[in-house]
């Protein structure tokens, strides 16, 4: 089975760093990016398999970036992994689109899960759409 | 600025305190946070050593430096915060005007940051002794870097200083900004109540594009 793929988006560099390093050891690929622009052009340009989005961060704060994540694809799994937490940011998150909402600072084990349960998410959705477009495909051409 | 009625003052008091405490809360979770993967990172190496993979010394050393810096970080937050919360205790006491300013300007360097705009403190070395009400003073200063945010271009520095001449501290605060004489106006009414009580003054002629809000402090 492929190893997971992530995107880390942070701007506490050290924070993404050591992240990396122990997801990494874990077998998971990761990215990292340090602000909500840098994050939108590695989402135009890989494919990840889940998103950590931290809420506070320099010129586009955390749920800008959501909004506009999930305009380049709206089946992006992406989970709010922040230290300014707050249930009224956590809903509007997840209204918005959100995978989930995790506090800092969050388990490995609980982050690894999540990566799980994404790709999983990733792989339902991408069948999802094969076979709305397979059932176009045969309606099109009267079959 | 209008008066406003003690209910008012109160509920902007409050609600300032809660936007730094909610900072501050913020910024403990992230050394938090970063001190937690260390200690994860140290227990993956402890996990592999039990695998037969040696300790690297080198790593460990470089490990227990960094939680030792996230710690140090931590301290200065901590006890900056302390300082902050104390000082709404007290509404007339003596106190070092240096250490004050150097504590906002901290506090306001990550709401620049967010803005995508820097912030440079320009402190004397000395301590400057002055009386007064020390929370109100913190709060008219964020104020006033608040209102320059708004305006402040992006990824301008802008810088707080202070001097002190004779009997008078300044506290200044500059920066490049676009904004129109009207839009000033308007947004000046929102500046802390306390702005008043310490001279605020606001260059509304935004002489070559730079604003600047200054505060006259009597010095002891």
């Amino acid at each position: 089975m492929a190893h997971e793929k992530v995107l880390l988006v942070d701007d506490e560099q050290e924070f993404t760093q050591v992240l990396s390093q122990r997801m990494e050891a874990r077998g998971i690929v990761v990215d990292a990016a340090g602000n909500g622009r840098e994050a939108l052009e590695k989402a135009r340009a890989e494919s990840y398999d889940a998103i950590f989005l931290d809420l506070l961060m320099p010129e586009m704060d955390g749920i800008e970036t959501l909004r506009h994540l999930l305009e380049i694809n709206p089946d992006l799994q992406i989970i709010l992994l922040t230290g300014y937490a707050t249930v009224q940011k956590g809903i509007e998150a997840v209204k918005l689109g959100a995978m989930d909402f995790l506090e800092k600072p969050a388990e490995i084990q609980k982050l690894a899960d999540k990566i799980r349960q994404a790709k999983t998410n990733k792989m339902v959705l991408l069948k999802k759409r094969a076979e709305e477009r397979i059932k176009g495909i045969l309606e099109a051409k009267g079959w | 600025m209008s008066e406003l009625s003690p209910q008012r003052r109160h509920e902007l008091k409050l609600a300032f305190f809660g936007r730094i405490g909610a900072h501050v809360s913020h910024e403990m979770r992230n050394v938090l946070s970063i001190v937690g993967e260390y200690a994860g990172l140290l227990a993956d190496l402890v996990a592999a050593a039990g695998n037969g993979r040696p300790l690297d010394c080198e790593k460990l050393a470089q490990l227990s430096g960094n939680i030792a810096a996230q710690v140090r970080k931590g301290t200065e937050t901590m006890g900056r915060f302390s300082r902050f919360a104390h000082a709404a205790d007290q509404r007339n006491a003596s106190f070092d005007l240096t250490s004050l300013v150097a504590d906002v300007a901290v506090l306001a360097q990550r709401h620049l940051a967010r803005a995508g705009c820097t912030l440079e403190a320009r402190l004397p070395d000395g301590a400057i002794p002055v009386t007064g009400d020390p929370f109100g003073l913190q709060h008219a200063v964020f104020s006033a870097v608040e209102l320059l945010v708004e305006f402040l271009k992006k990824g301008e520095s802008a810088t707080i200083k202070l001097d002190a001449e004779g009997s008078t501290a300044v506290i200044t605060i500059q920066g490049r900004a676009t904004v129109t004489t009207s839009e000033l106006s308007a947004r000046i009414s929102r500046l802390s109540p306390e702005s008043k009580q310490w001279k605020g003054r606001v260059d509304t002629s935004c002489t070559e594009g730079l604003l600047s809000l200054a505060f006259e402090i009597p010095i002891q």
